[in-house]
């Protein structure tokens, strides 16, 4: 008898263990499902507002409205009106119902150039007054990828007519790059002839005064020999170091017109040349050797030249 | 090697023991220094650096006041003005001499008389003539110049008989001088004048005369004006030697870079042979 009081008291406590457990999972569950309601917002308070457009492209029931970046709201239902028009609805939290203003439009935009579609409620300027519920605002579309592109061409249409025609213009063959290019190319042409004749006309001069320095070296030699004769060859060689100035005076004389004024010192190198030789004329012993010059007298010749160029 | 050396010391101990020469003025030095310059310039033909030379020494002499210097070195330049062929240029210089001194020197008389012949202002040059004849009363040097001169302006008019009379007495007057060029200026008048004179036959000894003296004196714009005139008496004799007498001319102007003589030479060759015909010459149109 003891044996069976015993087990009936141990059957009560499991019974009330198992009634806990069961409402413990009761109460949980019933917690979850408040919490997903709550989540989903069935117990939000919401305003009712839409917006009419000519194509439900790029709007689907569901996706999200935004405030300034914020998301505020969904697109509630999308519906096609008897006059061809898509409206669509849009459920918006109460609580940012103040930012939306009777003046408030909405804004079809894109997360980047290609991101996904939003719509974005753009408040007004006049903040003093609300939009009522189930208002219905205005409706536009952001410019996207394709409306930038056309930007972009209208933008680049001109410039490219432009290129199109500076490169006619260029390509035009008397006016134009290759006309430019062939005068520059006769001008060039005309520059390396000028050149190679100032380079010719400057060997000239550098023969020439080699051939100075060759002849000068020579007076100089004879100079030397002269020492041995003095009184008989020094005039002679000193007349022929006149020559060599001679020269280097002419080929100076021309060097003025035709080459640059750096060659014309030649002029004064051959004056100070010759100040050198009469310097030396003057020296002693060299001047006991050198007679002085006197007055001169030239050869009488009464027909030098004929008459008035005619020769006969 | 020695020997040299021992000639050497020698020579500058002579040169020490010679008396030092009383030396110029530096300004009169320098004076004579460009006279002398440009008087070789002239002798080697150089008439354009002997005209500068001039030039500077009369301005030199002007600087120091040297009266005669400045009227003997504008003469000079006179005569190289003329020697290129600038007449007008020598009569310029010549009426600054005439300012300064009053009466013109009669070797000054005649380098006027030249440049008024070569300007072809004939009456000038006669009055010219008969003052440089005034001043060379007698036997003066200048008397065959004088004479030359006289032919050629006779020439010049036309009277190639007078030309000849001149001209001989220059040639008898200058004999056994050192006068080459004007002995050949006297040779060339002859010829000329001979030739004027229709005496081509006479003339062309005459101007080969000239032209072997002018070869030795190695004057190329004289050479040139005797081939030319030997071409014309060829010409004149119809003979097929003046193509190559004036060929000659042609060749000696252009060579010597006488650009008026080698026009002429042209245009007689062309006028003796017209397209290279080789048949008979033209004769000369007077």
């Amino acid at each position: 008898m003891s044996l069976l009081t015993e087990y009936d008291s141990d059957a009560a406590t499991l019974r009330r263990a198992a009634r806990r457990f069961l409402l413990a999972a009761l109460l949980l569950t019933l917690a979850l499902i408040a919490a997903i309601v709550v989540r989903q917002g069935l117990f939000r308070q919401t305003t009712g507002y839409s917006f009419v457009t000519n194509s439900a492209q790029d709007i689907v029931k569901g996706q999200a409205v935004r405030i300034a970046g914020f998301r505020v709201g969904a697109v509630d239902e999308v519906s096609l009106q008897d006059d061809g028009l898509v409206k669509v609805s849009m459920e918006i939290d109460a609580d940012n119902m103040r930012f939306i203003t009777h003046d408030a439009h909405v804004e079809l935009r894109k997360e980047g150039l290609v991101g996904s579609p939003t719509l974005e409620i753009v408040p007004g300027p006049d903040k003093t007054r609300l939009a009522a519920a189930q208002a219905r605002l205005t409706f536009s579309r952001a410019d996207g990828f394709s409306a930038l592109a056309n930007q972009v061409r209208d933008e680049f249409v001109p410039i490219l007519k432009d290129i199109k025609v500076i490169t006619a213009t260029l390509a035009d063959p008397q006016q134009g790059l290759p006309g430019t290019l062939a005068r520059i190319r006769a001008t060039a042409e005309s520059l390396n002839a000028l050149l190679a004749n100032r380079g010719h006309q400057l060997d000239n001069i550098g023969n020439a005064a080699i051939n100075v320095l060759g002849r000068a070296e020579e007076d100089l030699i004879h100079f030397g020999q002269t020492l041995e004769a003095a009184n008989q060859r020094l005039p002679g060689v000193l007349d022929r170091t006149q020559q060599v100035l001679d020269n280097v005076e002419k080929i100076t004389a021309e060097a003025a017109i035709s080459v640059p004024p750096a060659l014309r010192d030649g002029a004064a190198a051959a004056s100070d040349a010759r100040e050198i030789v009469s310097g030396a004329k003057q020296a002693w012993p060299i001047r006991n050797f050198v007679d002085a010059p006197a007055p001169a007298t030239l050869k009488a010749d009464s027909d030098p030249r004929g008459e008035a160029g005619r020769a006969r | 090697m020695r020997a040299r050396i021992l000639l050497i010391a020698s020579l500058i101990l002579a040169g020490c023991g010679a008396t030092p020469r009383p030396a110029d003025p530096p300004r009169l030095a320098a004076a004579l220094e460009t006279e002398s310059d440009g008087a070789k310039r002239y002798e080697r033909g150089d008439y354009s650096a002997a005209a500068r030379r001039f030039n500077e020494a009369v301005r030199i002499y002007i600087s120091i006041d040297d009266i005669s210097g400045v009227a003997r070195n504008r003469r000079h330049l006179a005569r190289s003005e003329l020697a290129l062929g600038r007449a007008d240029a020598a009569l310029l210089v010549l009426a600054a001499a005439e300012r300064s001194d009053g009466v013109l020197a009669l070797d000054t008389l005649l380098i006027k008389a030249q440049a008024q012949l070569a300007l072809g202002r004939h009456e000038a040059a006669k009055q010219s003539l008969v003052a440089a004849t005034d001043q060379c009363a007698g036997a003066c040097p200048q008397l065959a110049s004088v004479r030359l001169l006289q032919g050629r302006a006779a020439l010049a008019e036309q009277r190639p008989a007078d030309a000849l009379a001149h001209a001989e007495i220059a040639l008898e007057l200058l004999r056994d001088k050192n006068e080459a060029s004007e002995t050949g200026n006297a040779w060339r008048l002859i010829a000329a004048a001979r030739l004027a004179a229709g005496d081509a036959t006479g003339a062309l000894p005459a101007a080969q005369a000239a032209l072997d003296i002018d070869r030795r004196q190695a004057l190329p714009e004289k050479i040139a004006r005797d081939w030319l005139l030997i071409g014309d008496i060829q010409r004149k004799l119809e003979t097929r030697d003046a193509v190559d007498s004036y060929q000659r001319a042609l060749d000696v102007a252009n060579a010597a870079g006488l650009g008026d003589i080698a026009g002429i030479a042209a245009r007689a060759l062309a006028e003796a042979n017209p397209a290279g015909e080789t048949g008979r010459i033209q004769p000369i149109r007077h």
